[in-house]
C-alpha cells in the first residue's frame, strides 16, 4: 500500500497564552489520513480548527503535541513542501507586485528554471482565468482575483498535493464552476486534494471522502456515499389535487404540506409511495414530482453537532 | 538561491515604497541645501558642509532603517503574506538573510546616492571632491547595516511601535556608552552599576563607527583602524542575525 500522501498524527494545537487571552485549544489530538489520488473535504463550522490544522501542516505553526507527514517525509523537512501547493484562506499578496511577477517569484522559491517558469506561470494563469489581469498590481485586484492569484500560485510548482483552506469562498458562482471543474482535472491527473470548507454544499459535488471536524475534534470521517446512502432516505411527491380529494388518500393532515395548489407529502418506504401513486391517479389528481430525499451533508452535520 | 529571490524581492518592495523615496529625496535635498548653511557660516564653510552632510546621511540612514526595516517585517506578518512564503521549500533562516540582503542591498542604494550628492556639493564649494570622506562613508553604511539588523530582530519580537522605540534607543546608548563607561569608572556605585555594565556589554559602541569629526579635520586614518570598525560591526551584525533567525525559526506565523 501505497503511503498515504498526508498523515496526521495525534496532532494538538494550543495557543499560548498571549496578551489577555486564555491559552486555546484549537486542534484536540487528531489523527487523519488522506490517500494518493483522494479529494478529502475538511468540514466543520467556523471556528472548528480547520485552519489551525491547515497551518500546521503547511509549518506555519508549530505543533503543541504530535506531528504530520507529507508522502511520508515529517512536514518540517523543506523536502516535503517540495510537492505540496498551499493556498492559504483569504490569501493577502502584495500590492506592488503584479499577478505575474508574483507567479515568477514564487516559482522561483521553487527553484523552477527560466524556461519551465514562463511555461507553468502561463498555464497557472489560464487554468484560473487570470491571463488578461496577470500584468496588473496586485493592489487593484478583486477579492476573487486574488482568491484566482492564490490559487494559481498554489499550482506553480505542478504539486501532487494541494492543500486549500476555504478555496471557494471569495468566488462567485461562475467562479465556483470552475473551481469544481479545475478540481476534477486535477483529480483525473491523480492529485491528491486536501480542502476545509465551512460550507457543505461545497464539498457535496466533488469530495471522495469528507472528514468533520468540531471544536478541535475529528467527529466523522468517511465516503461520502456512505455516509448519505447509510440514512434512511424518505421520497417526497409533490402533486396537484383538491383538498378534498387529497383527505381521500388517507394521511394525517399533519403529513401533508399545501402550497397554493400543490400538496406534498413526505413518504419513508417504497411500498406507500407506489401505493400513494396510484391513489392519487386513481382521484384524477396530477403528480408533479417524485424526488427522493438523501440525507445531506447538512443533516449529518446538525447530528454530529446536536449529538 | 531562495535567499537571493527573498532579497531580490524586499530590494523591489522597497524601491517601489512612496514613503522611502520620500525620505530619501528629503535628504538629498537637504544636503544641497547645505551649500546655503555654508555661506552663513563664513570661513568654516566646507567644513560645516561636510559635518553636516555626513551627520545627515547617518540621521537619514537610520530613518530609512528604521522605517523599511520594521515597516517590511512587520507587514509580511500582519498582513499575511508571510504564508505564501513560508509555506514554500524555504527555512526559516533563509528567509531572514534574505530580508536583510535584501535591505542591505536597499540601504547600499541610499547611502552611494547620499554620499553623491554630497561629494558634488563637496566640488561646487571647494572646486575639488574630497575622497578622504569615503571612510566615513563606509562606516555609516555599516552603522545602518547593523542597526537595520537590531530593528528586525526587535520586529520578529514585538509589535512596530515598540520595535522603533527599541531601535532609537539602541541608537541613542550606541552612541553613548563611552560616557557610560566614564560614568561607570568615576562615579560611586549606588547598586545599579551592574545594570549600567549590562548595558555597556551588549549595546554595541557605535561611536568606532563614527569618523565624522576625525575626516572633517583631515586627521589622518590609518587603514587599520577603519578595518577593525568594519570587524566589529560586522560581528555583532551576524550575531544579530542569528539571534533573529533563531526567534523566527520557532515562531508561529499565526
Ligand atoms: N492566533 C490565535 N490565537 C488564539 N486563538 C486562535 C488563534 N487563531 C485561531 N484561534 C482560535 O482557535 C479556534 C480554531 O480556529 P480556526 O482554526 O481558525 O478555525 P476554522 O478555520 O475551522 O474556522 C477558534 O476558536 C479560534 O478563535
Ligand atoms: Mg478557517
Amino acid at each position: 500500500m501505497a503511503v498515504p500522501a498526508v498523515k496526521i498524527d495525534h496532532l494538538t494545537k494550543i495557543y499560548s497564552a498571549d496578551l489577555g487571552k486564555k491559552p486555546m485549544c484549537a486542534v484536540d489530538d487528531l489523527n487523519l489520513e488522506v490517500e494518493q489520488g483522494e479529494v478529502f473535504a475538511f468540514l466543520g463550522p467556523n471556528g472548528a480548527g480547520k485552519t489551525t490544522t491547515i497551518k500546521t501542516m503547511m509549518r506555519l505553526l508549530f505543533p503543541t503535541r504530535g506531528f504530520v507527514e507529507i508522502f511520508g517525509i515529517p512536514n518540517l523537512s523543506v523536502k516535503a513542501m517540495r510537492s505540496v501547493g498551499f493556498l492559504p484562506e483569504q490569501p493577502q499578496i502584495y500590492g506592488y507586485l503584479t499577478g505575474r511577477e508574483f507567479l515568477d517569484f514564487t516559482a522561483r522559491l521553487f527553484r523552477l528554471d527560466r524556461s519551465t517558469r514562463k511555461k507553468r506561470i502561463d498555464d497557472c494563469l489560464e487554468q484560473v482565468g487570470l491571463i488578461k489581469r496577470a500584468d496588473g498590481l496586485i493592489r487593484g485586484y478583486s477579492r476573487g482575483m486574488m482568491q484566482r492569484l492564490g490559487l494559481a500560485q498554489a499550482l506553480i510548482n505542478d504539486p501532487e498535493l494541494l492543500v486549500l483552506d476555504e478555496p471557494m469562498s471569495n468566488l462567485d458562482p461562475v467562479g465556483r464552476k470552475e473551481f469544481r471543474d479545475l478540481i476534477l482535472e486535477l483529480k483525473d491527473k491523480g492529485k491528491t486534494l486536501f480542502f476545509s470548507s465551512h460550507i457543505l454544499s461545497d464539498a457535496e459535488m466533488i469530495a471522495d471522502r469528507v472528514g468533520i471536524v468540531n471544536q478541535g475534534r475529528l467527529v466523522n470521517t468517511g465516503k461520502l456515499r456512505d455516509l448519505i446512502e447509510a440514512q434512511i432516505r424518505s421520497i417526497e411527491i409533490t402533486f396537484i389535487m383538491t383538498p378534498d380529494k387529497t383527505a381521500k388518500l388517507g394521511f394525517e393532515q399533519a403529513n401533508i404540506v399545501q402550497q397554493d395548489e400543490h400538496m406534498l407529502v413526505r413518504l419513508e418506504n417504497d411500498a406507500d409511495v407506489q401505493r400513494t401513486i396510484g391513489d392519487i391517479m386513481r382521484l384524477d389528481g396530477r403528480i408533479v414530482s417524485v424526488v427522493p430525499q438523501k440525507r445531506t451533508l447538512e443533516d449529518i452535520f446538525m447530528t454530529e453537532l446536536g449529538g | 538561491m531562495s535567499v537571493l529571490t527573498i532579497a531580490m524581492n524586499t530590494f523591489r518592495e522597497s524601491i517601489r515604497n512612496r514613503v522611502m523615496i520620500n525620505i530619501l529625496l528629503f535628504a538629498v535635498g537637504l544636503i544641497l541645501l547645505s551649500i546655503v548653511l555654508g555661506e552663513w557660516s563664513l570661513g568654516e564653510q566646507i567644513k560645516v558642509i561636510k559635518d553636516f552632510g555626513l551627520s545627515a546621511m547617518s540621521i537619514f540612514g537610520l530613518l530609512i532603517a528604521i522605517f523599511i526595516g520594521i515597516r517590511l517585517m512587520v507587514q509580511e506578518l500582519e498582513q499575511r503574506t508571510i504564508y505564501l512564503i513560508a509555506s514554500k521549500p524555504i527555512r526559516r533562516w533563509e528567509i531572514v538573510l534574505g530580508k536583510y540582503s535584501g535591505l542591505a542591498l536597499t540601504l547600499i542604494v541610499n547611502v552611494i546616492l547620499m554620499a553623491v550628492t554630497l561629494l558634488v556639493v563637496n566640488l561646487i564649494i571647494e572646486g575639488r571632491i574630497d575622497l578622504g570622506l569615503l571612510p566615513a562613508v563606509f562606516l555609516i553604511y555599516i552603522e545602518i547595516l547593523l542597526i537595520v539588523a537590531f530593528a528586525l530582530f526587535f520586529s520578529s519580537l514585538m509589535s512596530p511601535q515598540l520595535s522603533a522605540l527599541a531601535t532609537l534607543i539602541l541608537y541613542m546608548l550606541g552612541h553613548l556608552t563611552n560616557f557610560l563607561y566614564e560614568y561607570i569608572r568615576v562615579f560611586p556605585d549606588k547598586g545599579f552599576h551592574w545594570l549600567l555594565k549590562g548595558i555597556y556589554y551588549i549595546v554595541p559602541n557605535l561611536e568606532k563607527l563614527n569618523l565624522k569629526m576625525a575626516v572633517v579635520d583631515h586627521v589622518p586614518q590609518p587603514p587599520h583602524v577603519v578595518a577593525w570598525a568594519t570587524a566589529y560591526g560586522l560581528c555583532y551584525i551576524v550575531i544579530v542575525l542569528i539571534l533573529t533567525a533563531a526567534v523566527f525559526n520557532k515562531k508561529d506565523l499565526k
